[in-house]
């Protein structure tokens, strides 16, 4: 089954771009990802399978509300220069160290 | 410093940005958007700038309709946001039955009208809704109904105050009639106001408050200070990390649309949009196409230092992938890239950018070098240059690319220090392998 990642930032633009880096690295390693952006008004529809999900930093500051709302789901702030630098080798590692 | 900012100011900043009420406005106005964006293709065919088109549209019968359309959206901004701030009020608490909330806070938007007009003549007539207070004069009093219906919502809801039906009801069903209580509760607060500004005063509320609180906040947001304070409580709250933009334009864009309509009807009444006929310089379009154009703290100066002139791989690399992002007004990767957040050095630049370019603005469309704005609006991610060409026609765009220069030369010497400090540390590294 693919590891499905639910990336949410304010309207989703932003971290779509950084989703398409990643989702070149996971296809690189051969790894089977489903991951998608969202702005963060769609938390409630779009995380409710999700394996791990991620905020952009800039929405960092609704970190605990949306924990709260997450359930047991792990969900972490992507690290802002990860995130400035559009890295997608790291990010992944990031999402993949969150995994349960 | 750096400890100070992250453990005190920063938790601080974000406890403000979270209260419930602010995210509940800049989200509840998120639904008006689509309505004055698609209005404005309307109204910007309906008053084409060339004549033959006008009455190429004309000749068809084209302008009527397209008029109901411009009519139907930009004239009801206030019913819209009313039913959004309520609905996700709500829906942050997790409640259920939001959309219900967001009813109840249109139906006491409306008890809250008057259901009649007098006309010139003295005329009265009954059974009619007065467009005038649906769209931007009544914004604030929708907010203000917006968040009152989502407090009594959930006030009942949180202490289970609710008339509860069996186990097995449907959950809709189970919603409606929990909604029943806080409905009868804050359309019984509504109708007391009613009564109240109707007796004493013989004024709707919704007139009160426009009197009272929208007329100054207009004012104050369309003045040089105001111009002002919007750029560098966007450009600080981003420095704090927060997305600074969405919080500011969100909160101002009901009183910065207001103006935006008041624009239009200075026009429609046939007059000419100047400062002197009663004009605003500062709306909607002055937020979006002069204070966050190319993304906020308008850096598309960095960026093509960044492209251009960066020695540093790291420096290159991030000028590289802004740039696409750049022209649709999108600039994260930067902010957290460079970094702008929390970086004290870069705060200069990127907090003097936005605000130089308020001023500029400011002064060019209040001796009118440059033409006010009318309610034209295009979406925050259309390209600078165009968006201002559409916006305000050429001068416009003018004003936009004179600005948009000025960027590169107030960060050029902090961000070339950046670069060379950058390049620095890769030598380092460099040299050590």
């Amino acid at each position: 089954m693919a590891l499905k990642v639910r990336v949410f930032c304010n309207a989703g633009m932003s971290t779509s771009m950084l989703v398409t880096k990643i989702k070149e690295v996971a296809k690189k390693r051969g790894l089977e990802l489903d991951i998608v952006a969202f702005p963060l008004a769609e938390f409630e529809d779009k995380s409710k399978d999700a394996d791990v999900i991620l905020l952009g930093p800039q929405v960092g500051y609704a970190k605990k509300d949306y924990q709260g709302k997450a359930g047991g789901i792990p969900l972490e702030v992507i690290p802002m220069v990860d995130y400035g630098m559009m890295n997608g080798e790291k990010v992944l590692d990031f999402a993949l160290g969150l995994k349960k | 410093m750096k400890d100070f900012l992250q453990q005190k100011l920063v938790p601080f900043v974000l406890k403000i940005v979270n209260f419930k009420s602010i995210q509940a406005i800049k989200n509840g106005m998120f639904y008006v958007m689509p309505l004055t964006i698609v209005g404005s293709i309307f109204l910007l065919l309906a008053n084409f700038p060339w004549a033959p088109v006008v009455n190429l549209l004309a000749s068809l019968g084209m302008i009527a309709p397209f008029n109901q359309i411009a009519g139907a959206t930009f004239d009801i901004i206030a019913l819209v946001a009313v039913v959004g701030i309520a609905y996700e009020y709500c829906k942050a608490e997790n409640l259920g039955g939001a959309l219900h909330c967001g009813i109840i806070a249109l139906a006491s938007f409306l008890i809250l009208q008057d259901s009649f007009v007098i006309t010139d003549a003295g005329l009265q007539i009954s059974g009619v809704l007065d467009k005038g207070w649906l769209g931007g004069k009544g914004v604030i009093v929708a907010i203000l109904v917006g968040l009152l219906a989502g407090k009594v919502y959930t006030f009942f809801l949180k202490r289970d105050i609710r008339i509860k039906l069996p186990a097995g009801v449907p959950e809709g069903i189970a919603n409606s009639f929990s909604g029943l209580i806080p409905a009868l509760a804050t359309f019984v607060i509504a109708a007391a106001v009613y009564g109240i500004f109707k007796g004493i005063w013989n004024i709707t509320f919704v007139e009160a408050i426009y009197k009272v609180i929208q007329i100054p906040l207009q004012g104050m947001t369309d003045s040089l200070g105001g111009a002002i304070v919007m750029p560098f409580a966007i450009t600080l709250l981003w420095f704090f990390g927060v997305h600074g933009s969405s919080i500011v334009s969100g909160i101002m864009q009901p009183v910065l649309m207001a103006n935006t309509l008041d624009n239009q009807a200075i026009l429609d009444r046939g007059l000419e949009l100047t400062v002197a006929n009663g004009g605003h310089v500062v709306t909607q379009q002055f937020l979006d196409q002069f204070i966050t154009v190319t993304g906020s703290g308008m850096t598309i100066g960095l960026v093509l230092f960044l492209v251009i002139f960066a020695k540093s791989r790291q420096n290159k690399t991030l000028g590289d992938l802004s740039v696409v992002p750049a022209l649709f007004n999108i600039n994260e990767p930067i902010l957290f890239g460079v970094p702008i957040v929390l970086n004290p050095l870069m705060a200069v630049p990127f907090i003097l950018t936005p605000v130089i370019s308020a001023v500029v603005t400011y002064f060019a469309l209040y001796v009118g070098l440059v033409p006010l704005f009318s309610a034209v609006m295009v979406p925050w991610t259309t390209p600078p240059i165009i968006s201002g060409f559409i916006v305000g026609g050429w001068k416009t765009a003018l004003l936009q690319l004179i600005v948009l220069s000025m960027s590169f030369f107030i960060y050029l010497p902090f961000i070339r220090s950046i670069d060379k400090h950058n390049l620095a540390v890769e030598k380092a590294a460099e040299s050590q392998q």
